[in-house]
């Protein structure tokens, strides 16, 4: 499976009166195509916050302090509030726990399905036009020289053009013939009052109109019983029975959806080309695939040339750092990758794409840190010599000292050089690699096909009600044309719900976030909002997230499982090892503190609350709360023990010196009798 | 666990206004509550369970219905008897009329006499319905000044004349505190949002000592005492006194909405969905509380919640509600072994298991009313199936039931 969404070394921290809360302490996880993620763990855990900076929602408060999160080859941490906005929903969509809180009280469910499709509209047409011209750019700067390509590509070019026009001169005729249907309405009202002249004037007005709305996409409008009709409309006879047929035929013809200008254009430049219709398409192909593979030579060379430049970079970030020289050296990295890329690739390799965005960072942050941990220093210091002096002279001053925020600088360095020795990687398999130009090149003609089609991709109101309306069908409301026109408050709590689902869904989002969906609603709603959820996960091929803080929700619903505890990831594996095997203490206290039909007795309560997160403690954070704590916990955070290939978990426990300890009886009891029972079954 | 009955709900209907027709959030519920068991609530938002709670402890003024506590109404409502008061009255009239018309003169006239008691005793009825609804509260307090001072009378009668101030002036304190008594003390409820439910501008100690102020109690180190003494029962410190309820996590916060209930001395508990704000690592640290302090206290509870395992695990009893009616009451056991109603068995097969095996086959049965009965000419009543497990159900129902449930046993 591929990964489609990566959290790489994620750290979060909010700035608050009382001091640095650290809501995400170092979180990696990988989200593949088409799974369900779960995250589970109790408020102020920091499942929420991370989500939230998936999205570029996060608190005004919040500082990112360090990680990435890759997303088709870019790093959603360093977007800009605009490239957030054609990801946000569009390839990213979330549903909040709140269904009532989400939706816009004073506008009704309609109006708040439409609204993304009709905006996306309208940017989809700008960005196909912007992708497509980029693209072809690319291929026509490294397909320079021949002759007969440059052709093709302006062949291509040309039908894209076409399609337009096509577009405006539908665009016009449609508008003719509304307004002709607008006026025929009017005067069939004003008809009673027998006013031959203006009659007469107004007849006229709709001849006008209404014989000018000829075109190709509306037959209709061009057929000669439709020319009969404005005959007899013109010349007097029958004429309210004329206007009323009219009417009816403007209002058929508009009512059609609208066509595909791009496909209509493309089957007509192919028909005229110089090379036969059929051998359009292969000639256009073969074309950018030698485009294509010249270049990937020309960018192979490049990269062969610049691996002695980054191997020899590596050596130089292992020796001290000096300002000016390292500053020099990334600037030259900087430009040497960036004029490696082959921008005529369509699949973009994330190292490759955020290589430049890395290194510039770490570079800052390098130079920034040293300055500043000087100061955290000196500052814990001063507090550390104030609170002995105080002690000294026999009081017992009440306020904790802060640790001092002092960041790792041998990480950046580390962080750096992985970056560049990933790099390098990547170039020599490349090097090894056979590239395969006919599959990149038919790729690469969808992809323009794509973009061209979505340049004059128009989605009119009324094709977005049909499309919301078959939305809430999908969801399950019943009487969804009714639905349609209400207010969200005239909706139950499942309804609400339904309707966050189907907004979320509008835009075809590639991950759906769940935030808590399923926390408002009572124990037969919640089962019915988890099956709709897997159902269209299952329909629409989505890679959903879904954040909970109760384990027995997630059982039905996720294919792998992260439990996170004060910011970080405790456990992490698929649903039968979690559930079956689970390893880490505080998902062994999660599982037994809720009461299943058979337990009987004292249940296992956690102990104590989560630890205030502006003092994160030494060790491991979930020790002072941990039955089976070992000295090692209070006093050295315990690193991700792998179990099995997909199943980790960070507690000493599982270290090699680490005494034996049993999971508690209560939960072997019911994993026992969870297996015999579906042993019994089979 | 003995079989005295602590409370009983008789026929509750507790109706709203919505606009110009009416919502009936509890229609005609009956159950008793017996001393020492838990009696779990069950059923989905809106089913009107949270209202029968409220209704018990007078917070609404119940539309019809009696509410009976340790042998005392406390709450009645007169609906249903001004309806019949009326059917009979208006039937009445008109069979005298039928009979005068016939020429029975002599019958008419005893029907009237007949009548007239009737209606008498239906008027009597309603005024004492009336009464109870509004003095329980009076009474009880009058019935307990009454036994401080037999208390007090022979002592006072007996005693020395040195000793006798000092025993005036206990009596008159004891009788302070009788006149200010409430049998409706020995209910409390604990909330369903610890934030809501406390008072942001109170400390923990104010909030806890309110009750007893209210009572009449005036000793401070008395009360600096209770409430040291609930705060440790409730597993938290004496200094959390001096602190206001935002400083605190919101298991602590439901711990101090426990504590203010108990301080009261209660015999029984309304819980209304206690644990359903709190997080699932907190909410075990409450149900543990509440278990301890029945146990300890030897508490009664009246515990409301859409949550089943959590009810399971915790009810002796188990009331399932659907829209504004009790459709099953068994025990717990035998709910879970034997749920007949369509509803409860909707309702089971919605809970959630850690089980990802399980999960993956379980199949919802969803709950139509209008699918699941046929009600068009026989309506349902609510009867006992087996002992102890009662079904609103109607004949046909009723039969069907009776051989599931021989088939299972």
């Amino acid at each position: 499976m591929n990964k489609i969404l990566e959290v790489k070394d994620l750290r979060i921290s909010f700035r608050t009166a009382n001091g640095k809360v650290q809501a995400v302490r170092d979180i990696s996880f990988d989200l593949f195509e088409r799974e369900t993620l779960a995250i589970v763990g109790e408020s102020g855990s920091g499942k929420s916050v991370t989500t939230r900076a998936i999205l570029g929602i996060s608190a005004l408060n919040a500082v990112i302090e360090n990680g990435e999160i890759l997303y088709d080859g870019k790093d959603i941490l360093k977007f800009t509030e605009e490239e957030f906005q054609s990801l946000r929903g569009d390839k990213i969509a979330m549903i909040f726990q709140d269904p009532m809180s989400s939706l816009n009280p004073i506008v009704k469910v309609g109006k708040q399905l439409t609204e993304a499709m009709l905006l996306k509209s309208r940017t989809g047409r700008r960005e196909g036009r912007r992708d497509f011209y980029r693209y072809l750019k690319a291929l026509h700067a490294s397909g320079r020289g021949n002759s007969s390509e440059q052709e093709l590509f302006r062949l291509f070019i040309r039908t894209e053009k076409t399609a337009t026009r096509l577009q405006n001169s539908y665009k016009q005729a449609r508008e003719n013939a509304e307004e002709a249907k607008a006026r025929i309405a009017d005067l069939l009202v004003a008809f009673e009052k027998k006013e031959a002249a203006r009659i007469q004037r107004e007849c006229l007005g709709i001849l006008r109109y209404a014989s000018t709305c000829k075109n190709a996409f509306l037959p209709a409008l061009s057929s000669e019983h439709y020319h009969a009709l404005l005959q007899s409309v013109a010349s007097g006879n029958e004429r309210p029975n004329a206007l009323t047929e009219l009417n009816s035929i403007l209002e058929q013809a508009l009512s059609e959806p609208e066509p595909d200008f791009f496909t209509t254009a493309y089957d007509a430049v192919k028909s005229t080309s110089s090379p036969s219709a059929n051998e359009f398409e292969k000639a256009l192909s073969d074309a950018i695939a030698s485009a294509l593979t010249q270049s990937h030579k020309l960018h192979a060379q490049k990269q062969e040339a610049f691996l002695p430049v980054l191997r020899d970079a590596v050596n130089r970030t292992e020796k001290e750092w000096d300002k000016k020289q390292i500053r020099a050296l990334v600037k030259k990295l900087t430009a040497g990758v960036n004029d490696c890329i082959d921008r005529a690739q369509i699949a973009k390799n994330s190292t490759e794409h955020t290589f430049a965005g890395c290194i510039n960072s770490c570079c800052e942050k390098y130079f920034r840190a040293l300055v500043k941990n000087r100061k955290e220093q000196a500052k814990f210091d001063r507090q550390t010599a104030r609170r002995e002096k105080l002690i000294r002279r026999g009081k017992h001053p009440e306020w904790k000292i802060a640790p001092a925020a002092i960041t790792d600088t041998d990480l950046i360095k580390k962080r750096m050089r992985e970056a560049i020795v990933a790099l390098i990687r990547l170039y020599e398999e490349r090097r090894d690699a056979i590239f395969n130009a006919e599959e990149n090149a038919q790729q690469a003609l969808e992809y323009l096909k794509h973009k061209a089609a979505q340049t004059t991709a128009r989605v009119t109101k009324n094709a977005a009600k049909r499309r919301a309306i078959r939305l809430l069908n999908e969801v399950g409301i019943p009487d969804p044309e009714k639905r349609y026109n209400q207010y969200p408050f005239q909706l139950s709590g499942g309804q609400r719900q339904r309707i966050v689902i189907a907004i979320a869904l509008s835009a075809d989002p590639e991950i759906l976030i769940c935030d808590e969906p399923t926390t408002a609603l009572d124990v037969t709603i919640q089962s019915q909002i988890l099956e709709l959820i897997n159902k269209i996960k299952r329909e629409r091929n989505l890679s959903v997230i879904f954040i909970t803080h109760d384990l027995g929700v997630v059982a039905n619903i996720a294919d792998r499982i992260a439990v996170m505890y004060a910011g970080k990831i405790v456990e992490y594996g698929t649903s039968e090892e979690i559930f079956y095997s689970p390893a880490h203490p505080y998902t062994w206290a999660l599982l037994s503190s809720v009461p299943d039909l058979e337990s009987t007795g004292k249940l296992e309560a956690i102990p104590g609350t989560p630890p205030n997160m502006i003092y994160p403690p030494k060790g491991d954070a979930f020790a002072d709360r941990n039955r089976y704590a070992l000295e090692i916990d209070f006093k050295q955070q315990p690193p991700m023990f792998q179990i099995s290939e997909t199943h980790f978990a960070a507690t000493w426990l599982l270290h090699p010196l680490a005494p034996k300890v049993e999971m508690p009886k209560a939960i072997k009891d019911r994993i026992r009798r969870m297996k015999e029972e579906a042993e019994r079954e089979q | 666990m003995n079989n005295k009955i602590l409370l009983e709900v008789q026929n509750l209907c507790q109706y709203f206004k919505s606009g110009q027709s009416e919502l009936k959030a509890v229609d005609d519920v009956s159950f008793s509550v017996r001393k020492g068991e838990v009696f779990g609530l069950v059923g989905e938002s809106g089913c009107g369970k949270t209202t029968t709670g409220r209704s018990i402890i007078r917070l609404y003024n119940i539309t019809s219905g009696n509410v009976i506590f340790e042998g005392t109404r406390i709450a009645a409502g007169t609906r249903a008897l001004e309806e019949k008061y009326k059917e009979t009255k208006q039937n009445g009239r008109k069979k005298i009329t039928e009979l005068k018309r016939g020429g029975n003169i002599r019958e008419a006239e005893t029907a009237e006499r007949e009548l007239e008691q009737e209606l008498q005793k239906l008027h009597e009825e309603i005024a004492s319905a009336k009464s109870d609804d509004k003095h329980c509260n009076k009474k009880y307090a009058e019935q307990e000044m009454r036994k401080v001072s037999e208390h007090y009378e022979p002592l006072l009668a007996a005693c020395a004349d040195n000793e006798r101030e000092k025993l005036e002036k206990e009596y008159k304190e004891a009788l302070r505190l009788a006149k200010k008594d409430r049998i409706t003390n020995k209910i409390q409820m604990i909330f369903q949002d610890p934030i809501a439910s406390l008072n942001p501008r109170m400390t923990v100690r104010d909030i806890i000592a309110e009750g007893l102020i209210i009572k009449g109690i005036r000793d401070k180190k008395y009360i600096d005492e209770q409430v040291y003494k609930m705060l440790d029962l409730v597993g938290l410190s004496p200094e959390h006194s001096g602190r206001y309820p935002h400083e605190f996590s919101g298991g602590q916060r439901q711990r101090i909405g426990i504590a203010r209930a108990i301080i009261m001395q209660p015999e029984l508990i309304i819980a209304d969905e206690p644990i359903s704000a709190l997080d699932v690592s907190i909410q075990a640290q409450i149900i543990n509380l509440i278990n301890d302090l029945r146990k300890e206290l030897g508490l009664t509870v009246l515990f409301i919640a859409h949550d089943l395992s959590v009810v399971k695990y915790f009810s002796d009893r188990i009331a399932v509600m659907y829209l504004g009616k009790i459709v099953e009451l068994a025990d717990s056991d035998e709910l879970f072994r034997h749920p007949l109603h369509p509803y409860t068995r909707s309702l089971l097969s919605a809970i959630p298991l850690p089980d990802p095996v399980y999960e993956r086959k379980r199949k919802r049965i969803p709950y139509n009313p209008l699918l699941a009965h046929d009600y068009s000419s026989d309506k349902p009543t609510f009867r006992e199936v087996c002992k102890d497990h009662f079904v609103l159900c109607n004949e046909a129902e009723y039969k069907d039931y009776l051989g599931k449930i021989k088939e299972k046993s």
